[in-house]
Parts: C-alpha cells; structure tokens; sequence
C-alpha cells in the first residue's frame, strides 16, 4: 500500500518531532514512549546522579541502573542528564526546550514553577511548544498540590470502588498504574491535536491533564445515571448488571474462562454449546430481563456445565457456536498463545549482558507506517555528550565544566 | 466547560469522521475527535441503529443514557449498507471523508464490498480505524470479541481478585472499549499527520486485547526471564512497596495508601503518631516491610480501622502522604476537586428538557479546549441535512432512498 523501498524501513509519522520527557514513572512518560515508537526523537531529560526512579522500580536485572519496568517502558529514549535545581542546569535546559516541540512533565504541580521553569519562561524560550502536564490531580483545583500516584487517583476517580466483589474489599482493578498508562493515552492524544494545532498557527499550548480524571472518563454511564436518579454503581464482583451469563467461571480443571453474553442471541448460542436449547426459550430464559432477574440460577447452570469440563473444551464449544468466550490469561497462557506471536505483542530483545528480554509490542498497528521499538532503556546520561555536542553546540571545555560542576 | 466555544476555534474543525461502528471501541475514537471539532458522521442501520442506543440506564427520550453521553456532538445518517444502494451511497460518502471508524466482525464490509482496496481507491487519503476483539490479522481474527473476553485474553482480569479467588472485572466491563478507542485514536491522529505531509491513507488495526495487554507493564518481561507468573493482587499490591493497598476505615469506607519509598513510609508513620515504626530497627526500609508485609498491612488496617475516612485523610494529608478515598459516584459528585475542574457537565435534551449530567472532554487543552454541543442524536435525526449538503441530493432522492428503505 505504500511505496517503501527494499531498503529503506518505512516512514514514520512523527520523524523530526522533538520531545523531551522530563518525567518520572510512566504518567506522562508513556506518551513520550508511543510518541517514540512513531518516530519522534524522545530525549529523557534526568537528574545526573538518580535519575528516574523507574530505573530501580520493579524487577531488578544484572544491569543496575535498569529493572524490567524501564527497560520496556523507557524504549526508544535517549537519556539525558542536567540538573535542574541549578542555574545552569534551568539554562541548558531552556536551550533544549527552544529546540523541540514537545515537553512532557510530571512533577507536583509548582514544582518546574520553583525552578524558574513555568509555563511563562517555558513558552518565552519556545512560543510554538506543546507541553502535556501530568499530575495526580491536574494543574488546578484545591488538591492540585497533593501527592498522587495511579495507584490514588484511580481510587479518587472511581475505578477502584468498583473492582471486587459486592459488600467485599475492593480490589486493585488488573493492574496496577492502569491510571498511568490511560491518562498518558489522553495525554498523546492532547499532544497530537496541539501539534496539529501548533503546525497551523505557530502557537504552542498546555495539555493539562490529572490522572485521576482520565480513569473517571472511562466509567461509561455512572456520572449520567447517579444524575437522573440518583443510583450509586456497586461492585459487580465478575458479573455484569446489564447482562447475564456475563462473566468468569471455573473449569474443572482450575482455570477460569470469560463468557460474554450480551445479547440474546447470543445466550442462545450459548444453549446450543451447553447441550440445552431450551434453556433459551421465551418461557425460560430466552430474553436478557428474565435471566438478569434470575441471574444467580442462570450464572448456577452456566457453572455446572463450565466445571464440568475442561478449559480447552468450554472454549472449542463455545467458539464452535460463536458464543463470546475466552481463556482468563495467566501470562503463562499469554507467552504461549499463538495468537499473540502472529500479531507481534511480545517483542524480543537481545540486550547487551541481559540475553534475552521481551516486551509488549507496539499498539495500535499502522499500516502504511507501523511503530517500532529501536532500543530498550537507556542508561543513564547516554546521549548527554551527543546533545550538548551536536545539538545545543557546547564545546568539549564547557561540557568538561558542566560534568565537573554535576550539572549533567 | 466550555459549552460556548464555537467550533470554529477547534483545532479539528474541517475534518469529517464517518462512525460507522458500535457500541463503545471504535465509536469513542469518533467522540474524541468531535470533541475537539471533527464533525462526526454516525452512520447507522435505519432500524434500531446502534445498538448503544439500548445499552445502560433508559432516558426519558427512550434510548440510554450511555448512548446520550457518548454519542456527544455526533450527527445520525441512516444507511443500510446489506442493500446495493446504501453501498452507492456510503461510496459517495466516503469520497469525501477523511477519517472512517469501524468495529464489524473482521470480513464484514469487505462481505457487503466496502474493504480496504475498495475504499482507498475511492479515496487514497482515507483514514480508517478497525477496531476488533483480536485485530484483522492472526488465528482467532475471526472471533466474535467483546471487552469482557478481551480482559480476559490480554490477561488483566486472572490480575484481578483476591488471591485463589474468582477473578473479578477490573473496575469497569467496557475498559477495554475505552483503552481501544484512545489507542485507535492516537492512530488515526498519527495517521492524519503523515497524510497531510504525504497525502497517503492508511488503516490502523487496534485490537481489544491488545489495549490492555499493552497496560501490564513488566508482567510479560518478569516471565520470560523469571518465569514469575503473577497471581491475583487482591487489595494489595506488594511486590515492590508496602504498605500499598485499600484500607477500611471505621464509617465503612475505604481509602487507598501508597508508600513507594522509605520517605513516604516515614509520613504514613507520622500521620500516625508512630514515627518509631519509621526507624531503621523497625520498618524504616522497603525490604524489611516487604518481609513483614502482613505485620506492616495489619498496623495500617488497625490504625484506619479506628478512624472515619474523613479523620484518617486529613492525616495523610497533613504529613502528604499519598493517600485517597476510594470514591464512589455520589463522592464524586460531591468533590470540590470534581467541581473545580468542571468534570461534570451539565447538559439539556432540547426534546425532553431532560439535563444529562455527563464527564467532561479529557484531556484538557489550553487554546483549544474540546466542548460538548449536543448529546446523541436520535436516530437519524441529521439524514436529510448530510445527505442534501454533504452529498447534494435533492429531497427526491431522499425521497426515493427513504421509500426504498435505504435510509
């Protein structure tokens, strides 16, 4: 479809977009590391002794300036080091900023204010810059200087309430920086359009987003029904409230197995897989309201039959009837998937000293100019001579002065 | 938020999306880019249409308050693509659209001749979102796939639950719908920038599993080297940090504590009057809590346990540790922070007077905030007025497709 040479990889869409990621963590530097798998140069800009915390976060390899966690997510960067609580380091760093179009941050709100790296000085070195603003709780309102990691702000925003059983503890909702990781999606998005924006009329804005708001976006009609009428969304435990059979049930070999009846069509074909059509009759359970009102008997019958059989039964049954069904992966089960190798979501690495590592792939897949994963994490400080050099044009004498002052 | 900012100051203004998916995935792409100025075409069957319309709470006007929500600034066309002439038409509509949304069964539009090759070619610059359960390529492509069995194959829900336990859904049934409509739209937007520095379309393949797969950080690495397989969390996540969890608080509540270093451990301790447990000797390192997880879990539980969540809040904050109420909506509507940044949006049914509360836009852009300027539309309440100015039909035409039953 497109006209990429034997040679040549194809094209991406963001090649000679600059940005620099000054973040911590994932909430907003996972839109640096999309943006990367596009084709934008992403310059991770860190403190020269600590750098990012991610570094030393998760599971620990035999490097010891990386855990698993950064070598996935911190893919395609370059690393970076200047010191931003000096003078000189403010300085270096507005350079940098007048040479990219993105700035990505999430440090508490006032923090880059503090170090003489507010919006003002910011836009003052480089009008046309698109700057997303990670926080726990956004720029503004009055727990906008509060401490928030996904962790509570996902909480905060309503998801975590929901996760478990009803009348239960509330349980982590899968996974746990969920909160990072959508509000980075809202904050690619935000990038992109002011890009667009900026690439028309030459002016730069904030993408301000808090995390706990991208996790409240994405509760669908909860905000809307407690409006009209007042009605407090529970705990589903693994069922469904408008739906039924609309869950996980245990196979009689101790795995789970997701069943997703949405529509009565569907729970009839459910029957056929079961061996008793008749359950989907109009005088039984044919219609969505009789078997929501009977939803305990109906979930019963379903978990008989379910645990009655093996895992890989239930679902050559149900997927020969085209019931929505589907194994509750383990990653154990997910590293053998065939599907997941045809479709490239486990990426293999051969890293220096580590063998091999691998990581999720590239979402979602371009056809005419699909993302790439380059390098995984970097190390600390492994671009800082190539930026002061070639793109901010220091001379080896000042660079030599910054690295003693521990500036970089 | 902003209800008065005309949508000539959107920086999507001149984009037309043609939606011709349903339910949540692919649709939300749509809602996004309207949010921010695209305008949405909702091409939909003229009987029934979207089958959001039926999902979630009833509205007065007699569809659903999802639909109302998330069917925001689209505008309704009927079309029945399983007829030729409603094929003709979409073509004709197609020509001049520059982003089209799509969530059928993968083979669907290429069954009824609207795949890939043939829309390119009526239109080389196209952007088209697929969204499936499992993407357009690989074995299960075929495969009927909702965000239920998708958080399931990408392997969140076994994460969710307590330990041995059911697993449970993470949070929300449609997550997975969400995350794939961001994802698709990041594409799209990606998309858009090469075409209009290249004039080239292209399709972006965006599989459910695939979003939340994408969300598991180091699980995927940590078994290829380790061979660690994780369990259910539970209320607890302790691998790396402790304590962090959800806690209950006396008045029946909960609150979520996060204590990923020493130093925000040694203001939990402060907060509760035990700075001791903060010391080198006692639970002063993450190492130490981690061995004594349970012993460390217990001390805040008890400590919660014995204050309402309001007195055991303000505690955390006095010494800013990171701690949070586990919200429900009626919290949430009740939140000064909600309030503040005008997350929820008021917003009149002009036909029922009916005012729909609503979540704002996300994210928040400075010069060129998004706005709500209409609900969902009823069901092909915009068909004359494309038709007549995007196509140029006459009202016969319109006349003749509506007696034919193709709009």
């Amino acid at each position: 479809m497109h006209e990429a040479s034997a040679h040549a990889p194809p094209p991406l869409p963001l090649t000679g977009v600059r940005v620099i990621d000054v973040g911590n963590f994932l909430a907003g530097p996972y839109a640096a590391s999309m943006l990367g798998e596009f084709g934008a140069e992403v310059l991770k800009v860190e403190h020269p002794i600590a750098g990012d915390p991610m570094r030393r976060f998760g599971t620990a390899t035999k490097r010891p300036d990386a855990t698993l966690k950064w070598l996935s997510e911190a893919r395609n960067k370059k690393s970076v080091t200047i010191d931003l609580r000096q003078p000189d380091g403010v300085q270096l760093f507005l350079k940098l900023v007048a040479k990219s179009q993105v700035l990505i941050e999430n440090f508490r709100p006032g923090t880059m204010e503090e170090w003489g790296l507010g919006w003002k000085e910011l836009s003052a070195a480089n009008p046309g810059l698109v700057m997303l603003r990670v926080s726990g709780y956004g720029q503004t309102g009055p727990y906008r200087r509060r401490s928030g990691f996904a962790h509570i702000a996902q909480a905060f925003g309503g998801l975590n309430y929901l996760a478990g059983f009803p009348g239960e503890t509330p349980v982590l909702p899968g996974t746990v920086p969920l909160g990072d990781y959508i509000a980075s999606l809202y904050g690619a998005i935000g990038i992109m359009i002011a890009l667009r924006h900026q690439e028309r009329t030459g002016r730069g804005q904030i993408i301000d987003v808090g995390i706990y708001e991208a996790v409240f976006r994405v509760l669908e009609e909860i905000a809307a029904a407690y409006g009209v009428d007042g009605r407090i969304r529970e705990r589903e435990g693994s069922g469904s409230f408008v739906a039924c059979p609309h869950g996980h049930f245990r196979t009689k070999d101790d795995k789970w197995i997701a069943i997703a009846c949405t529509t009565d069509k569907m729970f009839e074909r459910l029957t056929v897989a079961m061996g008793q059509p008749q359950l989907a009759s109009s005088g039984l359970y044919g219609d969505q309201r009789k078997r929501l009102a009977a939803r305990d008997a109906v979930n019963q019958m379903v978990n008989e039959w379910v645990g009655n059989l093996l895992r890989d039964d239930v679902l050559q049954k149900c997927l020969d009837e085209e019931v929505p069904v589907g194994k509750v992966n383990s990653i154990a089960d997910i590293f053998e998937d065939e599907h997941f190798i045809a479709r490239g979501n486990l990426a293999h690495f051969d890293e220096p000293g580590l063998g091999d590592v691998v990581v999720p792939g590239v979402v979602p897949t371009l056809s005419a100019t699909p993302g790439r994963i380059t390098n995984l994490g970097p190390t600390l400080g492994n671009a800082t001579a190539e930026v002061m050099r070639d793109l901010l044009n220091l001379s080896a004498a000042e660079v030599q002065r910054l690295r003693q002052a521990k500036i970089i | 938020m902003t209800e008065t900012t005309a949508a000539a100051a959107l920086p999507l203004t001149g984009i037309r999306v043609v939606d011709v998916a349903t339910v949540i995935a692919a649709p939300y792409c749509a809602t996004i880019l309207g949010e921010f100025g695209a305008d949405v075409l909702k091409v939909e069957h003229p009987v029934g249409g979207d089958a959001l319309r039926r999902f979630g709470t009833p509205s007065k006007r007699g569809d659903t308050l999802t639909w109302m929500s998330e069917a925001r600034n689209k505008r309704s066309v009927t079309l029945d693509l399983r007829r030729a002439e409603g094929v003709d038409v979409f073509k004709q509509l197609i020509a001049k659209t520059d982003i089209l949304c799509e969530n059928f069964r993968t083979g669907t539009l290429e069954k009824w001749g609207l795949g890939w090759d043939v829309l390119h070619e009526i239109n080389p610059g196209l952007i088209m979102l697929r969204v499936t359960g499992y993407g357009q390529t690989g074995p299960y492509s075929d495969r009927p796939g909702f965000a239920r069995v998708a958080h399931a194959v990408g392997g969140i829900a076994y994460l969710a639950g307590m330990p041995k336990g059911t697993p449970v859904t993470p949070g929300s049934t449609t997550l997975g719908d969400y995350m794939t409509g961001l994802y698709g739209c990041l594409g799209v937007l990606m998309a858009l920038r090469h075409r209009e520095h290249t004039g080239e379309g292209q399709y972006v393949d965006a599989a459910l599993y695939e979003s939340v797969f994408r969300a598991t950080e180091e699980l995927a690495p940590a078994f290829a080297m380790y061979g660690v397989v994780r369990e259910r969390l539970g209320s607890s996540h302790n691998d790396f940090a402790c304590p962090h969890g959800h806690f209950a608080t006396k008045d029946g509540k909960w609150v979520a504590i996060s204590c990923a270093t020493d130093k925000l451990f040694m203001r939990l301790a402060n907060a509760m009057g035990r700075p001791e447990l903060a010391s080198s000797s006692t639970y002063g390192e993450q190492k130490t809590r981690l061995q004594h997880r349970h012993d460390v879990n217990e001390i805040v539980r008890d400590w919660c346990g014995s204050l309402t969540r309001e007195e055991a809040l303000a505690r955390c904050y006095a010494t800013d540790t990171p701690a949070g109420p586990l919200n429900n909506i009626a919290d949430i509507f009740g939140d000064r922070q909600f309030h503040a940044r005008r997350n929820l949006v008021a917003v009149d049914e002009p036909d029922t007077g009916e005012s729909i509360i609503v979540p704002a836009p996300v994210p928040l852009l400075s010069e060129t905030p998004g706005s709500i300027r209409s609900l969902g539309p009823t069901l092909g309440q915009h068909t004359d007025e494309v038709l007549r100015e995007v196509l140029g039909m006459s009202d016969a035409d319109i006349a003749d497709l509506r007696v034919k039953r193709v709009v």
